[in-house]
C-alpha cells in the first residue's frame, strides 16, 4: 500500500472525535448526574467540580424491589440469549450447509421478519397474551423470554450464517472421513470454530433483551417488571427523580459492559487462523 | 492395503454428465495418480471414492466390495485435502488422533499411535502446537500424519502440494513417495501437475473431459501416448505438433518442408508430434526464428517460430542463441508420433 493511502487526514480524526463524543457524551452525563445531589444537578451553571455522592445508588440498591427487578431482567436476558443461540446456531448451520426444500425462502424471509418494528407486534402479542391468560410472575417472564427470542432469532441466524460460511467445508469433509456423525461434525468442529460468532450474537441478543422497554412495559405486571421498566417508577406525581433514574441507568449499563469486555477477546481472535493455507 | 476398482462409474449434476463411464483398477499397494487439467473430473472421482459425492451410476469397489452405499467412515480410507483441512482449534496431536477418538480407541492407544505416526513424519516436537503455529510444509505433514494414524486400506490425496512453494513441493514430493513405499498402502493421488504424476506414480491415469484417455506406467505414457491429448499433457515442455500431409516418400509440412519418413496412406492429412528434446538445430533444417531463450543451466529451452507455428526445443548444450536469430531446425528424429487430426488417436 502506498504511503499516501495510509496517511489519515485531520478531517478523519475530527470525525472520529465527534463520533466518540456523541457516543460517550450521554453516558458521561448519566454517570456524572447519578453522583450529584439535587442541588448540584440543577445548578444554573453546569458543574464540573462537585462533591460526589452515592446517595442515589444507595436509594436504588437498597430498595426492596431492586433485587426482583434485577432477577427479572437477568432471567429474560440470559434465557432468551441461550435459547436464541441454540436455535440460531443450528438454523444457521442448516441454511448454510444443508440442501432442503424452501432454504432460499427461509434465508431471505428470515431477515424480512426482522424488519418489522417491535412496537407493531406489541399489540397482537398483547392480544395473544390476554387470550392465553398469562398472569403469574414466571409465566410473564417466560412469555417475555419467548418474545425476545422470536425478536432476536432472525438477526441472530443471519449473523451466525455468515460465521458458518467462513468455515472451510473441507474441515467438515475431513471430519466426515475421520468418522464423525453429522452431530459430531457440528459439536466437535463447527461449534468450537463459531465461538466468536456466538460471542458476537450473544452480546447482540443479550443487549436487546436487557435494554428492551416497550414490550416489557406492555407484557409485565408489577412482579415481573424488568429494570428498564422499573425506571419509569421514578417518574412520580411529586416530580422526576433524576438522580435515581441516572443511577439505575448506570447500573443497567454495567452487565452489558462486562459481557462485551469478556467477549471482545473471542471476537478479535480469528479462530480459523491456520485452518487452511495461510 | 486394499485394491480399488471403478466399474463404469458415471457422475451427473442435474442433466450435465461430468464423468462418462470410468473403468479401471488400482492394485493393492499401488501408487496411482489421476492427472488431468482443471475441471476434468479427477477430484470428483476421488471424492466419490471417499464417499463425499454420490455415484450416479456404476460401481466403486474397495477390496472387491462395492462401497457405493457405504458411509465414508466405514470405507476404511484416509484423505489428505488440498487445503490440509486441519482442525484449527486442536493441537497437532489432537488433529492426528481425532479419527481414533471418534472410533472410541482408548486414550493410551491413541497417544501411542499418534506418537508413532509423528515419528514417521518427523513432527514429534510439534505435537502440542496448533496448526497456525506451523509452516506450510509442516501442516502438510500433519495432514499426512492424520491419514497414517488410521492405518487405512487406501490413502486419498487431493492435490496436496498445490499450496506449497516450488522448492517445498519438490521436497514433499519425495517425502510422500518415500512414505508410500515404506507403508505400502494403496494410494490414489489427484493432481493437475504432470511432473508430480511422472515422478511419483507407479501408474498414471490421464483424464480429460470426464473420460480416461490412457493409463499406464509414467514412461510408457511418455513414450507411447494413446492420443494427442496425452501426448500434449504428459511431458514438460509439451510436445510440438504440426499439421502435415503424407506424400510420396515422407511428410510434407504446410510450409513446404519435407521429411523423408516411411509412412503409408499417401494423401492423408495427419498431425506430426515431436518432443522438444528430439528437435535439433543443424544443417539442412527448415529455417525458424528464435523468439525466447531460457537457459536453465543443465539444459537450454528455446522457443522458436517456424513460419507461424510455435516450436519448443530442449538441448543439453548451451547453444548461445539470441532472440531474432534464424536457425536451421531439424525435425527428422527417429522418435516422432503421428495422430489422426480428427480423432486425435495415435496412428
Amino acid at each position: 500500500m502506498s504511503e499516501t493511502a495510509e496517511r489519515t487526514s485531520p478531517a478523519h480524526y475530527a470525525l472520529v472525535v465527534v463520533l466518540a463524543l456523541l457516543a460517550i457524551g450521554p453516558v458521561y452525563i448519566m454517570v456524572m448526574t447519578s453522583a450529584k445531589n439535587q442541588v448540584d444537578m440543577f445548578s444554573r451553571v453546569p458543574l464540573w467540580l462537585f462533591v460526589p455522592t452515592l446517595d442515589n445508588y444507595s436509594t436504588v440498591l437498597f430498595d426492596k424491589k431492586f433485587d426482583r427487578y434485577l432477577f427479572n431482567s437477568l432471567f429474560v436476558a440470559i434465557m432468551s440469549t441461550l435459547i436464541t443461540l441454540a436455535l440460531a446456531g443450528s438454523a444457521a448451520y442448516a441454511i448454510a450447509r444443508k440442501d432442503f426444500w424452501g432454504r432460499g425462502f427461509i434465508s431471505y424471509g428470515n431477515l424480512m421478519v426482522r424488519m418489522v418494528p417491535p412496537a407493531v407486534i406489541a399489540v397482537p402479542v398483547f392480544a395473544l397474551w390476554a387470550r392465553w391468560g398469562y398472569s403469574g410472575r414466571f409465566e410473564e417472564l417466560l412469555g417475555l423470554t419467548l418474545f425476545y427470542t422470536a425478536l432476536n432469532l432472525p438477526f441472530a441466524i443471519w449473523l451466525l450464517f455468515s460465521f458458518v460460511k467462513q468455515i472451510p467445508e473441507d474441515l467438515e469433509e475431513a471430519a466426515i472421513v475421520d468418522g464423525a456423525t453429522p452431530f459430531q461434525v457440528f459439536r466437535l468442529v463447527i461449534f468450537p470454530l463459531m465461538k466468536s460468532g456466538y460471542a458476537v450474537t450473544a452480546i447482540f441478543t443479550f443487549r436487546i433483551a436487557w435494554n428492551e422497554f416497550l414490550i416489557a412495559l406492555f407484557l409485565t405486571g408489577r412482579k415481573a417488571r424488568t429494570l428498564p421498566v422499573a425506571i419509569q417508577g421514578f417518574l412520580t406525581d411529586e416530580g422526576v427523580e433524576w438522580g435515581r433514574i441516572m443511577a439505575m441507568g448506570t447500573l443497567i449499563v454495567i452487565p452489558s459492559l462486562i459481557i462485551t469486555f469478556f467477549a471482545a477477546r473471542q471476537i478479535i481472535t480469528g479462530l480459523t487462523a491456520g485452518a487452511v493455507k495461510g | 492395503m486394499g485394491s480399488v476398482t471403478f466399474r463404469e462409474v458415471r457422475k451427473s449434476y442435474d442433466a450435465v454428465e461430468v464423468l462418462h463411464g470410468i473403468d479401471f483398477r488400482i492394485e493393492e499397494g499401488e501408487f496411482c495418480i489421476l492427472v488431468g487439467a482443471s475441471g476434468c473430473g479427477k477430484s470428483t472421482l476421488l471424492r466419490m471414492l471417499a464417499g463425499l459425492e454420490s455415484i450416479t451410476s456404476g460401481e466403486i469397489l474397495i477390496n472387491d466390495k462395492v462401497v457405493n452405499e457405504v458411509k465414508p467412515k466405514q470405507r476404511d480410507i484416509a484423505m489428505v485435502f488440498q487445503s490440509y483441512a486441519l482442525y484449527p482449534h486442536m493441537t497437532v496431536a489432537q488433529n492426528m488422533g481425532f479419527s481414533l477418538r471418534l472410533a472410541g480407541v482408548p486414550k493410551a492407544e491413541i497417544a501411542a499411535r499418534v506418537g508413532e505416526a509423528a515419528e514417521i513424519i518427523g513432527l514429534t516436537d510439534y505435537l502440542d502446537r496448533q496448526p497456525k503455529a506451523l509452516s506450510g510444509g509442516q501442516r502438510q505433514r500433519v495432514a499426512m500424519g492424520r491419514a497414517i494414524v488410521r492405518d487405512p486400506q487406501v490413502f486419498l490425496f487431493d492435490e496436496p502440494l498445490s499450496n506449497l512453494d516450488a522448492k517445498l513441493r519438490v521436497q514433499m514430493r519425495a517425502e510422500i513417495r518415500t512414505l508410500q513405499q515404506k507403508l505400502a498402502t494403496t494410494t490414489v493421488y489427484v493432481t493437475h501437475d504432470q511432473v508430480e504424476a511422472m515422478t511419483m506414480a507407479d501408474r498414471i491415469v490421464v483424464l480429460d473431459a470426464g473420460v480416461v484417455q490412457q493409463q499406464g506406467e509414467p514412461l510408457d505414457l511418455y513414450d507411447n501416448p494413446a492420443n494427442r491429448f496425452v501426448a500434449g499433457f504428459i511431458g514438460s515442455p509439451s510436445m510440438n505438433f504440426f499439421d502435415v500431409d503424407i506424400v510420396d516418400g515422407g511428410l510434407q509440412f504446410e510450409t513446404g518442408y519435407t521429411l523423408s519418413k516411411p509412412v503409408g496412406d499417401r494423401g492423408r492429412a495427419v498431425t506430426f508430434g515431436i518432443r522438444p528434446e528430439h528437435v535439433e538445430i543443424g544443417e539442412g533444417g527448415a529455417e525458424a526464428t528464435v523468439t525466447v531463450v531460457e537457459p536453465l543451466g543443465s539444459e537450454t529451452l528455446v522457443q522458436l517460430d517456424y513460419r507461424g507455428v510455435p516450436v519448443t526445443l530442449l538441448s543439453k548444450d548451451r547453444l548461445g542463441l539470441k532472440p531474432g536469430e534464424t536457425v536451421p531446425l531439424r525435425l527428422d528424429s527417429p522418435t516422432y508420433h503421428l495422430f489422426d487430426p480428427a480423432t486425435g488417436v495415435r496412428l
